[in-house]
Order: C-alpha cells, then sequence, then structure tokens
C-alpha cells in the first residue's frame, strides 16, 4: 500500500470499486465481497437511473427487492481484483455494472483484508 | 464399493470469489425455505423466473424429476366434471396448432390436425402415473447429516463440531460413518484426510479435479443445489432470511452443502440422475382410434406428416399443459365479462349508497377474506376494503416472554421496528399470571423434554407421565372442544393481558419505535393504497386473519402470508391505535386528510377455521360507540354461520364439525386454506360486488382516480401481488407434482428439528404443501392448478407505463407467469397482456377478454 502525505494529512492510495445491481442480487454480491476479504462496504438503496433497458426507478415502498442498489467498497487493489473476476462470473447472467477506480484514504487499517480470506 | 485411484490435489483454476459467484448463481436454483415456525408460500422455480413459464416448468421437471402438469386422467375428470370448459380446451388446442387455419388442415379425409389432438387429450388413452422414486444413496447420506447438523435443539445429543460450519462438521464425523465408507471406499477415507477445510477452496480444487469445463461448471453446481430443494432452501433462508441467532454456533452456507456433494463426486459416489423416456409415437394408436387402414396411415403420412407425427409425439405433460390454459381461460372467460359489466354500467364509479356506511372493515386481501366480506356485506349497510393484511407495518414484534421475534411483514421487506408486547393499562394482574404460567409451561416442558430423551430417565418419565398424558389424550379426543376451553379457562386472554407496545422498542433491539412521523405516514398510505375515503364511518375495523390448528406442523401456512406466516391481529392492532392517537389525526388533516372527529378505529382478526372474530381492545371504543359495536359483532357472527356454512359444504362436512376440527389433534384438514386461488383483483369493491368469486380471489381495493402517477398501482403489484404469485405457484406446483414440489401425506410426516418435515424417517425436507391441503379424500384435486389471473380497473397506458418500469412485472407478465387483463374504467374494455412472443389471441374464449 502506497502512501503520502498531502499537506498535514497522509494518505493511502487503495482500489474502490463500486457495483450497480438490482436489489434483489444484493446477497451474491455481499457473499462476495466477504468471500475477497473485504470488511465492510457500503450499499446505497433505492438508486435510479437510465440503462440499457430504460429507466430504472428506485424501489416500490413495499418491496425491499425492487429497484437498484449501489455497494462501495475499498480495499487493496489485489483484493478489489478479486472481487472483480467474481463479479465477471456473476455479470454472466445476473445484470449491473461495476466501476473501479483509485481512491486516497485516511485510514488504511479501515480496509485491510479480513483474516483467512 | 469405489476402486478409483489415490486421491490427488490439482492446482485450483478459480479463486474463491469466482468460485462465491458460481455459488450465488448456482444457489437461486431452489428458493428459501421458511421453517414451520413461519411458513410462506413460496415459487419452487422462483429460481426460472426469468424464462417463459413453460421453458422453466420443463427445466424444473429436468433438475428435480418433477411433474410438468398433473396426470391426463386427473385433467380428463376435472373437465367432466364441469371445472373446466371444453370449448376452452379447444381454443388452447387451437393456439396450440398455430392458429385456426393449420388447426383445421385436413390431415386424412374428413379428420383435422385439431381432431387429432383433441382425440389425443380426450380419449386415447393416458399412461399410468409415475411414483416417485425412492432417495438415492449419496442423497440419503447429505440429507442424514443435514438433519443432524440444522437441528434446532430437537436432539437429545447434538452433533458435535457445529461451530466448524456444517462441511467441516461432515468431515469430523464421516470417518467414523460406515454409510460413509460404504458409499465412498478407502478413496473417500483418503479424500477427507486431504480436501481442503475452506469450502470455497475445496469447491474450487474438485472442480478442477473433475475437470469440469468452465461453461459447465455453474450448471454442474446447479444440478447438486436441486438434488435436494429442501435442505438448499433451507440454507437459502438461514443465511439470506434468518436473524443471526438463528445460525448462531452453526454457520452454514450454500458452499457447505456444494462441498460435500463435491466431496462424494470426487469419491465416484455420486449417483446420476434418471434419464427421462423419449415420448412414444402414439400414430397407431391414433388409427385405430379414427378407423384407419395401414394404407390410410401411409396417406396421412405422406400428405400431412410433420403435423400428425407432432401431434403423435407429444408427450402427456404438454397436453396437461394446455388442459392447464384451458383451465385458465375458463376461469377469465367467467370472471372478465362480469367485470366489464359491472365496469360499463358505471358501477364503480357510483357512490354505493345514498346512506352512509354503519361501518367500514378493511380487511387482508386473502382469498378467504373474500365470501366473509360477501357475507357480511349482506347483513347491514357495511363498506369493506382489502388491504395487504399487514397494513403497511414493517415491524417485529417481540411477544413478552418469547426467546425469538416474530416478523410481522412480508417477506419482501425488512422489519423497520421492532415493537415489544406490554400489559395493558388496568390488566397488569392478568398480564402478571400469564407470564407466569408462559414460563412454568415452558420450564415443564423442558424438563419433561429432558427427562424422557434422558438415558436414566427415560421409562420412569413414562412410567410417571403415562397415565396422565393417555387421559389428556382421551379428553383432547372425544371433546376437543371442550377440552380447549377447559385449557384455555384458568389463563388469562393473551389479547386482553398484552398489547403491542407503540412508544418503546424492545430491548436488545436497535430498530426504533414509531416517530409521529412513522405514524402519520403509516396511517395516510393506508388511505392512499386502498382509496379508503376520507368520510369515514363512525367505526372503522382493520381485520387481519390467522387460522386455528391443533398438532398441525403447517399451521403457520393458515396464517397471514402478508404477516410472514403468523396471525395479522397485532397489525392491524397497531395502525388502529395510531389512528386513534389525537397528534395522527392532525398530521393526517395535514395532508389532505381530515376525518371525522366521531370516527373510532378499531382491530379485530378473522379466524379462518371457525370463522370467528375476534374484536380487540374494546375498552378503548367510546361509549357513544358501544350501539355500534354491538350492532357490528352481531352482523359478524351472522356472516361467520354463513361463511362456515358455505365452507362446509366445500369439505363434506358440517359447520359444527369445522368447530371441531379446530381444536382436534388428530384433524388433517382444518380447512381448505388457499386452495383454489386464482384471480387478483385491482379495482374498488364496488366493481366486483355483484359477482360471487367463490373464495378464489385476492381483492385490492384502488382507486384509479387518486393515483394520477401510477405509485400506488406500482406499489399494488410489486409486492401484494408478487406474494399473491408466490402463493398461487406454491399451490400450482405443490398439487401438479405433490412428492416434488409439495409434501406428500400428512399421515406419514415427520417433524424434524422443528424447521420442517420429512416424509417417513428421513430425507429431504419438503418444501411444499400437503396433499390434503390440495386434494379430496378420494384423491380427485380441489385445487384447480392454474396460473395467477390479475385484472386491474385502470386506464391503459397508466398500467403499461407501471409495468414497463418495473422489471418484476414485465418478467411475470412477460414470461406468463402471471396473466393481466387491463379494463378501461370509461369504456369497460379489456385488454389482455400478451407475453413475450406469444401469438395475436386467436378462439372464442381468449376473445371475449380481449374485444
Amino acid at each position: 500500500m502506497k502512501a503520502h502525505a498531502t499537506g498535514e494529512l497522509t494518505l493511502h492510495r487503495l482500489k474502490k470499486i463500486e457495483i450497480v445491481i438490482r436489489a434483489e442480487d444484493h446477497h451474491p454480491v455481499e457473499e462476495l465481497l466477504k468471500a475477497a476479504g473485504i470488511g465492510g462496504w457500503t450499499i446505497i438503496r433505492d438508486v435510479a437511473g437510465m440503462g440499457h433497458a430504460g429507466f430504472h426507478h428506485g424501489k416500490t415502498i413495499f418491496n425491499d427487492h425492487s429497484g437498484l442498489a449501489m455497494f462501495v467498497g475499498v480495499g487493496e487493489p489485489a483484493a478489489i481484483g478479486d472481487v472483480a473476476r467474481g463479479l465477471a462470473r456473476l455479470f454472466a447472467t445476473l445484470p449491473g455494472v461495476t466501476f473501479l477506480s483509485d481512491v486516497e484514504v485516511l485510514r488504511s487499517d479501515y480496509f485491510a483484508r479480513a483474516a483467512g480470506a | 464399493m469405489n476402486m478409483m485411484p489415490f486421491a490427488t490435489a490439482p492446482e485450483p483454476t478459480l479463486t474463491r470469489t469466482e468460485v462465491s459467484g458460481l455459488i450465488a448463481l448456482a444457489a437461486r436454483t431452489v428458493p428459501p425455505l421458511w421453517p414451520l415456525e413461519s411458513a410462506i408460500a413460496v415459487n419452487p422455480l422462483a429460481g426460472f423466473e426469468g424464462m417463459a413459464f413453460e421453458e422453466a416448468v420443463q427445466a424444473g421437471a429436468r433438475l428435480f424429476g418433477a411433474r410438468q402438469s398433473l396426470p391426463l386422467a386427473q385433467w380428463r375428470a376435472l373437465l367432466a366434471g364441469g371445472r373446466i370448459a371444453e370449448g376452452c380446451l379447444r381454443d388452447a388446442a387451437i393456439r396450440h396448432l398455430g392458429g385456426t387455419y393449420p388447426a383445421l388442415a385436413p390431415i386424412a379425409p374428413g379428420i383435422t390436425a385439431l381432431d387429432l389432438l383433441m382425440a389425443r387429450l380426450l380419449t386415447l388413452p393416458a399412461t399410468d402415473e409415475v411414483k416417485a422414486s425412492p432417495m438415492a444413496p449419496d442423497a440419503a447420506f447429505v440429507a442424514k447429516w443435514c438433519a443432524a447438523f440444522f437441528d434446532h435443539g430437537h436432539a437429545a445429543i447434538p452433533m458435535p463440531h457445529r461451530e466448524l460450519g456444517l462441511y467441516r462438521a461432515v468431515l469430523a464425523m464421516a470417518g467414523h460413518d460406515p454409510e460413509f465408507h460404504a458409499l465412498t471406499g478407502t478413496l473417500g477415507a483418503q479424500l477427507l484426510m486431504t480436501v481442503p477445510r475452506d469450502p470455497l477452496n475445496a469447491i474450487a480444487e474438485a472442480l478442477s479435479a473433475l475437470g469440469i469445463a468452465e461453461d459447465g461448471q455453474q450448471p454442474h453446481l446447479a444440478a447438486l443445489v436441486a438434488r435436494l430443494p429442501g435442505w438448499a432452501g433451507h440454507i437459502r433462508w438461514r443465511s439470506e432470511h434468518a436473524d443471526a441467532e438463528h445460525a448462531a454456533g452453526a454457520p452454514a452456507g450454500m458452499a457447505d452443502l456444494l462441498a460435500l456433494w463435491l466431496l462424494l463426486e470426487r469419491a465416484g459416489a455420486l449417483t446420476q440422475p434418471r434419464i427421462t423416456p423419449q415420448p412414444a409415437n402414439v400414430t397407431l394408436h391414433l388409427a385405430a382410434h379414427f378407423g384407419w387402414s395401414r394404407d390410410d396411415v401411409r396417406r396421412a403420412l405422406a400428405v400431412a406428416g410433420a403435423p400428425l407425427t407432432r401431434i403423435a409425439t407429444m408427450d402427456e405433460e404438454a397436453l396437461g399443459l394446455l388442459f392447464m390454459t384451458a383451465a385458465e381461460w375458463t376461469y377469465a372467460d367467467g370472471l372478465v365479462p362480469r367485470l366489464q359489466a359491472g365496469t360499463r354500467a358505471k358501477a364503480a364509479e357510483m357512490p354505493a349508497s345514498e346512506d352512509a356506511a354503519a361501518a367500514q372493515l378493511v380487511f387482508c386481501i386473502d382469498v378467504r377474506s373474500e365470501p366473509f366480506r360477501r357475507a357480511l356485506e349482506t347483513t347491514g349497510r357495511y363498506e369493506t376494503l382489502g388491504y395487504a393484511g399487514f397494513f403497511g407495518l414493517p415491524i417485529a414484534l417481540h411477544p413478552s416472554g418469547a426467546a425469538r421475534r416474530k416478523r410481522l411483514l412480508p417477506v419482501l421487506l425488512s422489519p423497520q421496528h421492532d415493537v415489544a408486547e406490554a400489559p395493558r393499562p388496568g390488566h397488569e394482574p392478568d398480564a402478571t399470571r400469564l407470564a407466569a404460567a408462559d414460563a412454568t409451561a415452558r420450564h415443564a416442558a423442558s424438563l419433561f423434554d429432558t427427562a424422557k430423551q434422558g438415558i436414566a430417565t427415560a421409562f420412569a418419565t413414562a412410567e410417571a407421565t403415562g397415565p396422565l398424558a393417555g387421559l389428556a389424550m382421551a379428553a383432547r379426543t372425544l371433546a376437543p372442544r371442550l377440552s380447549a376451553r377447559i385449557g384455555a379457562w384458568a389463563r388469562p386472554c393473551r389479547h386482553e393481558a398484552f398489547a403491542p407496545a407503540l412508544d418503546h422498542a424492545s430491548a436488545g433491539h436497535a430498530h426504533p419505535p414509531f416517530t409521529l412521523a412513522d405514524k402519520i405516514g403509516y396511517a395516510s398510505a393506508l388511505f392512499r393504497l386502498t382509496g379508503l375515503p376520507t368520510d369515514t364511518a363512525r367505526l372503522v375495523v382493520l381485520v387481519g386473519h390467522g387460522g386455528s390448528a391443533v398438532n398441525n406442523p403447517y399451521a403457520a401456512a393458515l396464517d397471514c402470508g402478508a404477516c410472514g406466516g403468523h396471525a395479522g391481529g397485532s397489525n392491524a392492532r397497531i395502525l388502529a391505535a395510531m389512528l386513534n392517537e389525537a397528534d395522527v389525526r392532525a398530521g393526517l388533516v395535514a395532508q389532505g386528510i381530515a376525518l371525522p372527529e366521531t370516527t373510532h378505529f378499531l382491530a379485530a382478526e378473522h379466524n379462518t377455521t371457525t370463522d370467528t372474530v375476534t374484536i380487540f381492545d374494546r375498552t378503548g371504543v367510546p361509549a357513544g360507540h358501544a350501539a355500534d359495536l354491538a350492532r357490528l359483532e352481531a352482523d359478524l357472527a351472522r356472516a361467520g354461520a354463513a361463511n362456515r356454512e358455505r365452507r362446509a359444504g366445500l369439505l363434506d362436512r358440517s359447520p359444527q364439525d369445522l368447530l371441531t376440527g379446530a381444536a382436534h389433534w388428530g384433524e388433517v384438514r382444518p380447512e381448505w386454506g388457499l386452495s383454489g386461488n386464482a384471480g387478483f383483483l385491482v379495482g374498488p369493491r364496488r366493481w366486483s360486488k355483484h359477482i360471487d368469486l367463490e373464495g378464489r380471489a385476492f381483492l385490492h381495493s384502488y382507486d384509479w382516480r387518486a393515483d394520477a402517477d401510477g405509485s400506488v398501482l406500482a406499489t399494488i403489484l410489486t409486492a401484494p401481488m408478487v406474494v399473491a404469485q408466490w402463493i398461487n405457484c406454491q399451490y400450482l406446483f405443490s398439487t401438479i407434482d405433490n412428492d416434488r414440489y409439495g409434501s406428500g401425506d400428512k399421515v406419514t410426516q415427520n417433524v424434524i428439528g422443528r424447521i420442517g418435515v420429512v416424509q417417513g424417517n428421513g430425507g429431504d425436507l419438503a418444501v411444499g404443501l400437503p396433499r390434503q391441503s390440495l386434494f379430496r379424500d378420494d384423491g380427485s384435486p380441489f385445487h384447480l392448478p392454474q396460473r395467477l389471473l390479475t385484472v386491474v380497473l385502470a386506464p391503459l397506458a397508466r398500467v403499461e407505463a407501471v409495468v414497463a418500469a418495473n422489471d418484476i412485472l414485465a418478467r411475470l407478465f412477460g414470461k406468463g407467469w402471471v396473466h393481466l387483463v387491463v379494463i378501461a374504467p370509461e369504456t369497460g374494455q379489456a385488454r389482455r397482456w400478451r407475453p413475450d412472443g406469444a401469438p395475436q389471441a386467436e378462439g372464442t374464449g381468449l376473445t371475449d377478454i380481449t374485444a
């Protein structure tokens, strides 16, 4: 993990993965993140947007499984790469998109790979 | 015994995440299976809903070894009994043949293709029903260890090493299991020592060792998941839906199950799936039926060989699907024109009566509410509405003294509020007495279980308690209702002693209690989603429902599906209490919902087995409403008696016998439950009030005029209708193959680990409904297997927009899992939603509903 100082802050360079998937498919993504050793992630529910199949609305009020959800995870490049490999298998069948990008974080220990993964 | 060479450990080619992705996809072969205490309906082919219905049924049949339809003989009996119109069957046959022209094309002089197909459907001999084959030894081995691992504290001696997880625990035990040795031999013993202990790594290694090609890996794993759909479904429930405490101390995921299967496969112990036989060619039977000579057959093959062969080689499953289509069209033909007539008469837009309603009652949409509502409406000026039975409240209830919370909401939702039970004001002594009695009963039951299962105490326990238990059983057998009354006499009534507490959360849970804004939101949703008018009657009653059954593992299946397989009274009590709060009423005014001050909200629960209605929290009813309540209760009793009489006829019993059955420990069919379900109506009650829907339709109230943006319709179709579709599919598939998709005969079932039932003394968990819930005692189906027909009273453009914007609806309607008919409110014109790729409607039956 590379680190550099910006003024008084020490930042650590990591990879970020964003995954937009149908809300009903959230469980496979969670399992995959765990398998890669990602210790935590953010879920943004009720994501709406325009895609290949037209406009996707957010979830309806009585169904948590309708609409789209977005996962955001940060980790070491190798772990995020593992996530992307697993997603490639998922996306062979399920609709969804993913974005990888470089990010800088303050507390690198928050994003260390989980033991045993 | 296996004689394969020593196991090698090849280098895996897949990463753990790739394996995880493959497992996640393979797991979808089966739906989650809820445990008995909260059993809810699921579509056993839910994982195939991305396919067209017919393709999915075929895929399911291949994977699970299941039937695709009822046996032909049963369909013919249903036709002969008038439950299917022969004209609809002809229309289905014409559609199958590609339309009128090819259907009427001559095959031989005076004989058309349609004649041939109808002869196959109606006359040619049907093959005998094939009985399910016994479980293979490899599946029996995996099922045995699943049962031991997932036991919920039932076993006297728990399985060791459960804390390691299913896969590792079995690895630790299998070496001592003679069955494992018999199945796998020395290779199995070697593999036990060498395979990775992590299930993901073990799967990666096994896929390499077995040489499964990349494009075959996911189907390979899916086929293994399908070998034991019950246990795989239980694992999905545990992983995806259960509270964490269910899995505490015994982790298990689908990877564990698959790693076990692959261990057996690597050891050469996997049995091969049975090969589906090719359908027979019945050309000669057809020839005999029509009196053809050999020359006639030769000429027919020369002139019309292709259609003749196609008809002659259709398997009986495909013929059965035509019967099912005919059953669906028969139902639609009977229902849709009457709804159109009601619409055209402008009944849907006119007030129900010049007089205000004496009371409004909001029932769950459950099909069993419909005949009760109709019976009640005949007794007085009552307006009834339909709303999902959890009344829009995403809650989990913590009953006083219970170890676990109950999720009183559809499984589509997660609880947002943890609600505790608290003593009702003025009833604290009763609550204390009841809590003490519950604690004593739990302690005694635990003591009895321990003594019964103890090596030293088992016989002494039987000696000491046997006579008493025998007397109790005699009483419960000879006088079950009296026995139940005596049992209840010594205990305070639970709903009188306790009530859900709205303003403080239960201890140890993070979900907040209701804020005022929450309460106003849930209260206003009642009006928005049902079209309940704001000039409410003096009494508005929210009516949940639940069943009554004793000694019945499927008791939860009689309760409210929208309440997660529990009775719905608590949800009704909570919403009624909210609606009676002054602050909530004030908040509603700000949203344009100004209710009369004279309106009081009440909660009730309809017992669908006895047709009695319990009114909750009656002490809160204002004195001025006492006469209204007395009149309502008298009319509820009259409606209950009328509906009980109607249901008794369907069960071939007396109304009194239904009351006895609700308390009898030996009753195998306390009620028909949701058997017969077929329709889902979205519109105002006035639209369907004049029609006897025979307890076959879910009724959701909807006012299209108050839903300009379609958001209410989207909510109704994406949630209550989805739950109804699950129920419909569970009944459908449990009927067409009760061994594979249902749970077989109740008489030979055993409850296992408090989580499900198995047939006999072991095997897979049953995934569906028992035979007694679907078939009469003579073996004829009471439930007619057919797909749900949803009828919506709304402008077509609005419905189209809602379907287009929601993937799940495009899938269900487009792939033919649910039939959709839209009736235009202004004209009464009906339009059928044509599934993707389906031909243009043709035939008399269908024309009627697509005018």
